[in-house]
């Protein structure tokens, strides 16, 4: 058991780096109104292209979402109330992100449970040849059984 | 740790079913379907200029049911449709209001349109701004709203209509055929 906890520490280290990078990375919050404009633009899915955000776009549709994303913020509308407003008629779908950061620890997780099964097979597999006191999978066997199986598998071996 | 060698067995299915479960929900779902949340909510108020210069306003459709549909003179899908529309138009002539909203089109294309295909006599509102489309979360035509006549959305179908879509959906808003 206790092998494997170097091996645990060293995983929840890593972990607890990447939370820390990814908050870190995080951008600073827009100040001006256009920066503000620009930011939910970026959060946006383009509606009539492939893979863009309405910042990244020309269509009409883009270019409509990032007027009414000016006009809502000139009325002084929050741009949670705007990201809210958007969703109303899209659905989640037009979020490039989704809402909860949370989702973003699935993939550790799921390497994490892995990382667990697979050590929990490996162990499973060797106790049998490893531990101390387990008799030989041999034992009771003549040495003619021995010699037989030892031809026999010479044969299967090719 | 002799009974965690005991339950290796698991190991099998606690992998396999996720998987089989992500596989069977996720490959059989089409990417382009995407729910409308406006469904079961007011049509938002829309606003625009018809192709004869009217203003036109989605308050205008209150007391009936009322057929929104998308669609451009460049969309292949629409002229499928088309038909389709005329001959709701000809046999709900009063209890269906219907209003065409044309999406990223010129009015010279959309007159074309109409004269090559048969013009139903509904009135088309001209959204070359695409504001009435993002109003509507519309992603590209042909995409068509069913409003009650309570002024509440009660299906929204994307991609051309289909005489089952629409014999189901109309009887759905009250209409007999």
């Amino acid at each position: 058991m206790t092998r494997w906890l170097p091996l645990a520490a060293a995983l929840a280290l890593a972990v607890a780096a990447v939370i820390v990078l990814v908050l870190l990375v995080q951008p600073a919050p827009p100040v001006t109104q256009e920066q503000q404009a620009a930011a939910l633009a970026a959060e946006l899915r383009c509606p009539d292209c492939e893979s863009l955000s309405v910042a990244e776009s020309r269509t009409a549709a883009a270019t409509a979402i990032r007027a009414e994303i000016s006009e809502l913020l000139a009325a002084g509308r929050s741009p949670g109330d705007i990201r809210a407003a958007f969703v109303a008629r899209y659905g989640e779908w037009i979020l490039l992100q989704p809402t909860s950061p949370w989702i973003w620890l699935l993939p550790i997780v799921a390497l994490l449970a892995g990382v667990a099964l697979f050590g929990w097979w490996l162990l499973g597999r060797e106790r049998p040849r490893r531990w101390p006191g387990t008799p030989a999978l041999d034992a009771g066997a003549t040495e003619a059984e021995r010699q037989r199986i030892h031809d026999e598998v010479e044969l299967l071996d090719g | 740790m002799g009974g965690l060698g005991r339950l290796r067995w698991l190991v099998i299915p606690l992998l396999v079913v996720p998987i089989g479960w992500l596989l069977f929900t996720g490959l059989g779902r089409d990417p382009r379907i995407i729910p409308s949340p406006l469904v079961g909510k007011p049509l938002p108020a829309l606003s625009g200029e018809t192709l004869d210069g009217a203003a036109w306003s989605s308050a205008t459709l209150a007391g009936k049911p009322a057929l929104v549909n998308v669609w451009a003179s460049w969309c292949s899908p629409c002229v499928s449709e088309h038909p389709l529309l005329l001959d709701v138009a000809r046999q709900h002539r009063d209890d269906l209001q219907m209003v065409g909203v044309l999406y990223q089109d010129t009015a010279d294309g959309a007159a074309a349109f109409l004269a090559h295909y048969g013009d139903g006599g509904w009135p088309d509102v001209d959204d070359a701004s695409g504001r009435i489309a993002v109003s509507l979360g519309v992603t590209g035509p042909p995409e068509t709203f069913f409003v009650d006549a309570d002024g509440i959305v009660r299906y929204h179908h994307v991609g051309p209509l289909t005489e089952q879509v629409l014999s189901e959906q109309l009887a759905a808003l009250g209409l007999q055929p």
